[in-house]
């Protein structure tokens, strides 16, 4: 097959350095990822051979064979001797007959090429999978050359029938006690091996903290119980997703260490022992479910169920239809390990970004491919970034085309893509300043930060914080352009300006500037590049393409129903790192000539890991009738135009789905919904609340006016009602009434009072005499009694008795405002402090209407 | 500072008391406020007819008023009392014109607005309730209902479905709401179609408050609020199904599912599928009207639909009541309705048929009434006798007044 010894030997070579680097990690924390190389192919002797004899064979050379004939990728084996010879120099066009037989043209991802580098076949990068997307691009290249565009027929592959249930999985973490399972992790696997092989990165105090953190720590001195339990629970929460119950072998632990070779350790002594160490590692698991005693809980025998399937088992939905042919570095962010984001455009050199943490914070990796920046950068060598100055130097346009989900809409001068120097100077920008997003382009017409910027209106508010598509545009005709989710929202220059001189010497980065102290928060889950300005129609390719790792999903249904080789086929990707997008379900058969048959279909729930998920059914209440008019052989039947999300729970590996159904043909199951609980009863308050309370402004002003019989309309209560209605209490509870209130009431009696006094016929209806006689004794009894009769209800116990006169009552209060002559009480009578004659008979009336109408007796309920 | 704040009121100076007479009030009034005498010997009655006038009406009544009440007390012990108070709040009497004019009026004010403010205008939202209570309109209709009361004959300016101006005048006025009110239906006057209408929700003001801008989410959460005393947290339930959530509501807010999966398809499940029954309606702040669009659903329903492409996509006014089923059936469904229908009318009757409603406008009236909130196992029990009795008493919310005051009278 290959050239044997040179295989061999460089894959020592790899193993040796890989096992080199964890040895180091061990010892000092040092990275344990190889930097790709992001040079070209190195160079080979210059096709002297048959010109091409089609136009396919010449975009085969120029797309393909270019690419790989050099001796660091297939040339050196597939070139001299080992067959298939797809890059032989003698002939191309034979070697493009050679080709043919190890490519899909109509599905690139599928071709036996890529799943070669894919599956670690001389793959000339650190990540196969960043080996297979390039090599995927050179063939759709080719592909679209030859076919116009790589538009395909997915081709669905019939999975392994398995059966649902029957998984393990960890219970909830029962903080602040310990379950069984979280204390066996405790003695099993935390305490002899993540705490002491793990801890230098994978904990958050480490000095290179690397999640998850199944290792997380308590303070190294004074740690109290609580902290030693909150590290365990940490710890434990952390390391579920790590560990494969139903198969020890394929936890990520074990494979890390296996496989991966990352950060082993020597469990016999002596030298460091990758394979032994994974075998501690799954002896350690084997013995926590033991100790634990985890058993499977097996599914319900009367649920009507498919087969079951993990993410994986899925046909790959890929995104075939992407408008790429201009596209100079893209980021897929397929990797999720390590440091490095490849660059899979496959034009070289390769602009691999560094994934760094900064002094503003670090970078982690979602699930559904992606990165989460919350602090961190992920930046090119400078040689590297200046391909972008070259290619778009040479066309003189370009887009940056991004999916990304902002963490929140209040960061500002956040830069998301930015190929700049340091915070005042760069190339170009996109960035993000609370719900807009900004564009800045070093033209003739800018600054050398690229400023004016082009920002979305503040109004428009179309940066969201979730996951959206945002392309923008510059071509010197039209300027700079913004587009969201496959639309242009009318942002645009007036006009175009050149390109200043582009500094080639500056640096692309992702998530923050390059001095690290710009950082933009929130997830980045493709970024490209294109040295052409994208049209709409382009954008809306790209847009309806979507992003991420997307799988159909064969749920076999052919043990409940008569239809052969029956499927209910989702899409499913994972959503972000803690959720499964469901959608688009369809019925469908593999049998081109089978039909549903007026098939029955309701309430179709998703099962996860032996049981059906409590949270975002979607299907549930699904109820139609799959009929053969709207069957399709090719596209199935839809069953719901709806998608939705399902919680993660062990991770894509090891999360197993199964669908149940309340009806499928003549399949049934009854549905029962466990009984609401009964309310609690309500905790009564420690002290009972007072049962009586104050009037409100409304029934105050009523009230007034009813004793007074000052009409509620006269312009002067009107007047003085709305300046202090909002001063009035506006709740009857005591506890809320306040002086000012007390001031308001007083105002507004005052007011009643002195329109009673100065009106004749209110005077005369009220205090029966309109011309008043304070300075003596039965002329201030008059006006006395008058008042206090008017805000009492006679025979009333609640309230003070107006026949009263002692010096506690309101009669002997009032009284003493007239009156008084003791000078040890505070002030004098108004008629002892000075004559009560003149104008002043009517003040002190007044004074002593306002008095009684203010009082607890007109305000108290 | 008091005296200062005094001064700084705007009377006019030829009718301004001076300030002597200012200082002495204010000061004798805070020395009086809560320094009431002892009280008299006996006369339990009379109190308790006392306190269940002020409680209701908000204004004492006359010595005369008092009289008949405590007979009425002294004759019935048992009945007697919510006797009293109907007698208190009879709108054949002149007596009873605060109960309306005034003191529903700052019952039902906090209702129509998100403020929850009670210092608004009348508006016809306002006035519907307050006609619904005088003539024992069975308060169940409220959300269904064609009905809407207006005032003619009291010189203000006609009903208008574009301003506030007819009920502004009533309240600039103070024109007594227990005679003027007359009641008329929506469709009469507002130019929506009968069917189209949904009680107090399709007032002008319930519009105004629920259906500006936004999804037409707030005119669902609001109706719990206030009329089923429940707010969202407390409805929330994950376990319902999210077929129905539109694709406005992202599902991984910032990039965490998490947040979605724990928190808002809790209350998202439930709600958009009833909400959907408003998708038609929309009010336009520029006209200050409601418009209601038959068999379009309104683009505030299809907005932000990339936060979630595969969300629901809203086709009609169909709702249904997914909170049937799980912990949210405690609020006590009518089982004489279906739980599903098309349109506000429909989802108005299914929100006012439920137990929780009933439930809701007794407590409602009894920390109105009662000064306080049930707090205690009695007053539970009052409660529940209340609300048995509303429901028994063709939904009078009167007659919960009555009851109420009476349950609240005091020893």
């Amino acid at each position: 097959m290959m050239r044997v010894t040179s295989f061999v030997s460089n894959k020592l070579a790899a193993v040796a350095l890989t096992a080199l680097l964890a040895l180091s990690a061990c010892g000092g924390g040092a990275p344990t990822t190889v930097n790709p190389s992001t040079a070209g192919p190195v160079a080979a002797a210059a096709y002297n051979g048959p010109s091409p004899a089609t136009a396919d064979i010449q975009a085969f050379k120029i797309s393909v064979w270019d690419n790989l004939q050099g001796d660091d990728r297939c040339g050196a084996c597939h070139k001299p001797t080992q067959t298939p010879r797809f890059v032989r120099a003698d002939d191309i066009n034979l070697a493009y007959q050679e080709a043919n037989t190890v490519v899909d043209l109509a599905n690139p991802g599928l071709s036996r090429m890529v799943a070669k580098v894919r599956g670690g076949h001389h793959c000339w990068l650190a990540d196969n999978n960043a080996c297979g997307d390039t090599l995927t691009k050179w063939i759709s290249d080719w592909a679209s050359v030859t076919q116009g565009g790589a538009g395909k027929q997915i081709q669905l592959i019939a999975p392994t029938v398995k059966d649902a249930g029957a998984s393990l999985s960890f219970p909830p973490s029962t903080s602040p006690t310990s379950s069984t399972v979280e204390q066996a992790f405790n003695s099993d696997v935390y305490t002899p091996i993540l705490s002491k092989f793990c801890s230098r990165c994978h904990q958050a105090s480490s000095a290179t903290p690397q999640q998850p953190y199944f290792a997380s720590m308590p303070p190294s001195t004074g740690a109290t119980a609580a902290d030693i339990q909150n590290a365990l629970d940490t710890a434990y929460a952390a390391a579920q997703t790590k560990i494969n119950l139903d198969d020890p072998s394929q936890s990520r632990f074990v494979l890390r260490l296996r496989n991966e070779f990352h950060n082993c350790w020597a469990p016999n002594g002596g030298a460091v022992d990758c394979a032994a160490s994974a075998q501690a590692m799954e002896d350690a698991i084997k013995k926590m479910i033991a100790d634990a005693n985890i058993t499977a809980t097996p599914i319900d025998s009367t649920l009507v169920l498919s087969k079951a399937l993990a993410m994986y088992d899925g046909t790959v939905a890929s995104g075939g239809t992407r408008y790429d042919n201009n596209a100079i570095a893209v980021y897929e962010f397929k990797t999720g390990t390590g440091s490095v984001a490849y660059d899979t455009s496959g034009v070289q050199p390769a602009l691999d970004l560094n994934l760094s943490a900064t002094a503003k914070g670090t970078y982690t990796w979602v699930g559904g491919w992606g990165i989460q920046m919350a602090g961190g950068k992920a930046q090119g060598l400078t040689s590297a970034s200046k391909k972008l100055s070259d290619l778009v130097g040479s066309t003189g346009e370009y887009s940056i085309e991004a999916w990304i989900a902002p963490a929140n809409v209040t960061q500002t001068e956040a830069r998301i893509v930015s190929y700049s120097g340091g915070v005042t100077t760069r190339n170009f920008e996109l960035g993000q300043t609370v719900y807009n997003y900004d564009f800045f382009n070093h033209t003739a017409a800018s600054n050398a930060n690229g400023a004016p910027a082009l920002s979305t209106p503040d109004a428009a508010k179309v940066l969201q914080a979730s996951l959206q598509h945002v392309v923008v545009t510059y071509d010197p005709v039209g300027g700079r352009r913004i587009y969201v989710n496959g639309a242009f929202t009318g942002t645009a220059d007036a006009s175009g300006s050149p390109l200043a001189g582009w500094d080639d010497t500056f640096a692309f980065v992702l998530g923050n500037e390059v001095s690290g102290d710009k950082p933009w928060l929130g997830q980045i889950k493709f970024v490209a590049i294109h040295n052409r300005a994208l049209t709409l129609p382009q954008i809306q390719q790209n847009f309806a393409a979507g992003v991420g790792e997307r799988y159909f999903l064969l749920f076999s249904v052919s043990n409940l129903i008569s239809v052969p080789q029956s499927y209910i086929m989702f899409e499913v990707s994972q959503y972000d790192s803690y959720s499964y997008l469901f959608k688009d379900p369809k019925f469908i058969s593999l049998d081109p000539n089978a039909k549903p048959g007026d098939l029955v279909l309701k309430g179709m729930r998703i099962g996860i890991n032996g049981a059906e998920a409590t949270v975002g059914q979607a299907y549930s209440n699904v109820d139609t009738v799959l009929t053969d008019a709207l069957y399709s052989s090719v596209g199935g039947e839809s069953i719901s135009k709806v998608g939705t999300i399902i919680g993660l729970q062990k991770g894509p590996t090891s999360d197993e789905f199964f669908l149940t159904f309340d009806q499928l043909g003549t399949q049934t199951h009854v549905h029962t919904e466990p009984s609401a609980p009964t309310p609690a009863t309500p905790v009564d308050p420690t002290t009972q609340p007072v049962d009586i309370g104050v009037r409100t402004f409304d029934a105050i002003n009523a009230t007034m006016a009813k004793i007074t019989g000052v009409d509620i309309n006269n312009a002067n209560i009107v007047a003085t009602y709305k300046n202090v209605k909002q001063s009035l209490p506006a709740t009857p509870q005591l506890d809320g009434f306040l002086d000012s209130h007390q001031s308001a009431v007083s105002q507004l009696a005052i007011a009643y009072c002195s329109e009673l006094v100065n009106s004749s016929t209110l005077s005369n209806a009220f205090f029966g005499t309109s011309s008043f006689d304070v300075s003596t004794q039965p002329g201030r009894d008059l006006v006395i009694n008058a008042v206090v009769n008017h805000v009492s209800n006679s025979g009333v116990s609640t309230q003070p008795d107006p026949a009263a006169v002692d010096a506690a009552s309101m009669h002997g209060l009032l009284y003493s405002l007239i009156a008084n002559t003791d000078l040890s009480k505070a002030a004098l009578g108004l008629c002892q402090s000075a004559p009560c004659t003149g104008a002043r008979v009517a003040t002190v009336v007044t004074a002593v209407c306002a008095t009684g109408l203010a009082s607890a007796n007109m305000l108290i309920q | 500072m008091k005296l200062k704040k005094l001064h700084g009121t705007r009377m006019r100076a030829s009718r301004r008391p001076n300030r002597l007479a200012s200082a002495i009030t204010l000061t004798l009034s805070l020395a009086l406020a809560f320094g009431q005498s002892t009280a008299l010997a006996g006369q339990t009655e009379r109190n308790q007819a006392k306190r269940i006038h002020d409680r209701l009406v908000g204004t004492p009544p006359t010595n005369a008023t008092l009289d008949a009440m405590e007979t009425m007390i002294n004759n019935d012990h048992t009945n007697g009392p919510v006797q009293a108070a109907l007698y208190a709040i009879d709108p054949t009497r002149t007596e009873s014109s605060p109960f309306y004019t005034y003191m529903l009026k700052d019952f039902a004010a906090p209702w129509t607005n998100r403020d929850q403010q009670v210092f608004v205008p009348l508006n016809d939202y306002t006035a519907t309730v307050i006609g619904m209570v005088r003539e024992d309109v069975p308060f169940n209709t409220m959300l269904s209902d064609d009905i809407l009361y207006t005032a003619p004959s009291s010189g203000a300016p006609a009903y208008s479905p574009a301003n506030n101006d007819h009920y502004q005048f009533l309240d600039d006025k103070n024109v007594d709401l227990r005679t003027a009110l007359v009641r008329t239906t929506q469709s009469s006057l507002t130019g929506i179609p009968a069917a189209a209408t949904a009680g107090v929700m399709t007032t002008r003001a319930g519009a105004a408050a629920f259906f500006v801008a936004g999804t037409n989410r707030a005119m669902f959460r609001f109706t719990m609020l206030n009329h089923l005393c429940h707010d969202m947290e407390q409805v929330q339930d994950t376990t319902r199904a999210a077929d129905r959530i539109r694709q406005d509501v992202s599902r991984s807010p910032g990039g965490d599912s998490r947040i979605f999966l724990n928190s808002c398809v809790g209350c998202h499940s439930g709600m958009d599928p009833m909400a959907q029954a408003f998708a038609y309606y929309n009010f336009d702040a520029t006209s200050g009207t409601l418009q209601y669009t038959p068999g379009q659903v309104q683009p505030k329903y299809l907005i932000n639909s990339d936060n979630f492409k595969p969300g629901y996509v809203t086709p009609d006014d169909h709702w249904d009541n997914r909170w049937r089923a799980g912990p949210n059936s405690n609020l006590g469904w009518s089982q004489l309705l279906s739980g599903s229908g098309a349109g506000a009318k429909s989802l108005g009757a299914e929100l006012a048929n439920s137990d929780a409603f009933a439930q809701c406008q007794v407590e409602k009236v009894f920390r109105q009434v009662c000064l306080r909130s049930p707090s205690n196992a009695a007053d539970r029990s009052t409660v529940t006798t209340i609300v048995s009795d509303f429901k028994s008493n063709n939904y009078s919310l009167k007659r919960v007044f009555a009851e109420t005051a009476a349950a609240c009278m005091g020893n």
